[in-house]
């Protein structure tokens, strides 16, 4: 059995910090339909939004029965603090999602959050580039506002495998130095995947943040190592990956992921999504594993 | 300063000094090991904190998906993720002992020298308040062993009971054939107490893919609100078979669910899936257990139990249900 430093009190400084989550009554105030099963719900809940970093995530109990039991984790795509609202954008797809997807004005439902590590915010303004696959635009529009309040320089680079999967242009937050739509049908914008066509917004840019299918990230990943990059080096990488989750905070260690050996083949080789992540530097991710996980079916 | 006596004592005595606050813990494997969570949720409301399966050496635990949720419940197959005893007895002890609420190390071995090994570890050492023999984990193999013979569960309490003085609770599990001759096989093999019950053996399919959702054999624990009735009818029972304290566990997420465990016949609970999507569910069942009490005037949690003399023929159904 591999050696694992696991959750040690010692550990848990380098992960999510529980202490600023909140478990808050929130009120639906508005539902969204966008094309295909995929909408934008909103929620006044004022302490989640005022919390809410990019990245993070929340867990929503949809209603507080027995069936759906647990409750569904999701990315903030945008975090008001002035208004209380925060926003999800979500594809209905599952037991939860599609009792989300009939809330009407005035529902309401619990919101655990923020949870889980966010994107790292740079310091001083350059060039962010946005890479999202399919449902994986849901954090970008709370990066992209916050990075633009920042003075950042934001290409946002967004794909899906249909025009009905594609995250809507008119949502996209205004400012954006470049935004490129891929498709891989080529019903909408460029043909092919956005790793395909990725290099030439990559030109410049200081760090990449990125969310989508595992396959995708792995192949960003793969990408951003194997490329040649001038002085400075590689642009640093972040990624929001997804896990099937259980609690959301780190009890439950439904949402295992397998992490690199650190140097010297120590510390923790099984991380959980919630804690360590759901935003890692892509380089701490054992990728070859990550893409050895069956798919979740169900 | 007179003394009164106090109109209600909410403690449990579980057995060699270990007295609880009040009759609600919270469950192995759903409240790691009491400190992950603690930001978020608080420890100090707590009777007991049954910490995560701990194992004689670090286990990484099963290959995702390792969840999959079901009606009602959901399934689990972990696969006793934990650091290590090593660990454990060093670093998390010390921090248990700084905390008003004992916590009970939930104990995982392959055979019943490694059991005894890892108490032996635990043995003495300050901030664990006792263990939970886990002889009934379905995600390991030869987890069932122990806990579907009642010779071999005997065997290695008694193996156990041997190297420690630590208050002793065995954890039983649901799939056998007799839980009741199982409890009492521990019970005379030295156990303090027994908490009952592990998870359910359960499948999840998908259909569409015409395979189960969990890896492997496709078999995981079953756990929450789904396995309340079954529980309670195997607490009831374990209650007839044994004079030691019963900790009652299955599908408990509300006050109701807590005090029904109790009027079965439990001396104590633990919360356990329930801490998953409302981790306050433990904080309000404590209060709400509490607040029951007073509003019915109890003297102790135990005036809750179920008296079965009182209805002449209830020990002879006449359909055997056992």
């Amino acid at each position: 059995m591999t050696p694992l430093a696991g959750a040690s009190p010692q550990a848990l400084a380098g992960e999510s910090d529980l202490s600023r989550a909140v478990d808050e009554a929130a009120e639906c105030t508005a539902l969204q339909p966008l094309q295909g099963n995929l909408f934008e719900i909103r929620f006044r809940a004022p302490e989640v939004a005022r919390r809410a970093q990019p990245g993070q995530f929340a867990q929503i109990w949809v209603e507080q029965s027995h069936i759906p039991l647990l409750r569904r984790p999701f990315s903030f795509s945008r975090a008001q603090p002035r208004e209380g609202v925060v926003s999800f954008y979500i594809g209905a797809v599952g037991e939860g999602s599609r009792r989300l997807r009939r809330f009407s004005p005035g529902d309401s439902a619990r919101i655990l959050g923020p949870l889980g590590r966010g994107f790292t915010l740079p310091n001083r303004p350059g060039r962010s580039v946005l890479v999202s696959g399919g449902l994986g635009a849901a954090p970008f529009p709370l990066l992209g506002e916050r990075l633009l309040e920042r003075g950042e320089q934001v290409v946002w680079v967004n794909g899906a495998r249909t025009q009905s999967e594609l995250y809507p242009g008119e949502l996209i937050p205004n400012g954006m130095a470049e935004l490129v739509q891929f498709t891989e049908d080529g019903s909408q914008g460029r043909r092919g995947r956005v790793t395909a066509g990725l290099l030439p917004s990559l030109k410049g840019a200081d760090r990449i943040y990125a969310c989508g299918p595992n396959q995708m990230l792995a192949a960003l990943f793969a990408l951003i190592s194997e490329s040649a990059f001038e002085e400075g080096g590689a642009p640093q990488l972040e990624v929001s990956i997804e896990a099937p989750m259980g609690c959301g905070f780190g009890t439950c260690l439904g949402c295992a992921i397998p992490l690199r050996p650190g140097a010297g083949g120590e510390g923790p080789v099984v991380g959980l999504c919630c804690r360590q992540g759901p935003v890692l530097r892509g380089s701490l991710l054992d990728w070859e594993r990550l893409l050895q996980q069956p798919e979740h079916l169900g | 300063m007179s003394t009164t006596t106090p109109p209600f004592d909410p403690r449990v005595d579980l057995g060699r000094g270990l007295v609880l606050a009040n009759p609600i813990g919270v469950a192995s494997g759903t409240f790691g090991f009491g400190f992950e969570a603690e930001a978020l949720v608080g420890i100090t409301h707590l009777g007991a904190i049954f910490s995560k399966g701990t194992t004689a050496v670090a286990r990484e635990g099963n290959h995702p998906p390792r969840i999959a949720e079901t009606a009602a419940g959901m399934l689990n197959s972990i696969g006793l993720q934990n650091p290590g005893v090593e660990v454990v007895a060093r670093d998390y002890a010390a921090r248990w002992a700084q905390w008003p609420v004992p916590v009970l190390v939930n104990v995982a071995g392959a055979d019943i020298s490694e059991y005894v090994a890892i108490v032996q570890h635990l043995d003495g050492v300050s901030g664990v308040s006792g263990v939970e023999l886990n002889i009934s984990c379905p995600n390991i193999a030869h987890g069932l062993d122990f806990a579907t013979e009642p010779g071999a569960a005997a065997r290695c309490v008694a193996a156990v009971r041997a190297v420690t003085t630590l208050p002793l609770v065995v954890k039983l599990s649901p799939n056998v054939t007799d839980i009741a001759e199982v409890a009492r096989a521990v019970a005379d093999a030295g156990a303090d107490a027994v908490s009952a019950v592990n998870t359910y053996l359960g499948m999840k399919m998908a259909l569409h893919a015409r395979r189960p959702v969990l890896p492997g054999l496709g078999v995981g624990g079953l756990s929450g609100p789904a396995i309340k009735p079954l529980a309670l009818a195997a607490v009831a029972k374990v209650r007839r078979a044994v004079g030691i304290p019963v900790i009652g566990i299955g599908g408990i997420a509300t006050t109701t669910d807590a005090l029904e465990f109790l009027v079965a016949g439990a001396d104590a609970v633990q919360v356990g899936t329930a801490n998953f999507n409302n981790p306050q569910a433990s904080r309000e069942i404590v209060e709400g257990c509490l607040a029951y009490a007073e509003q019915h005037h109890l003297q102790r949690f135990t005036d809750l139990r179920w008296q079965e003399q009182d209805h002449p023929g209830s020990r002879e159904p006449s359909l055997d249900v056992d």
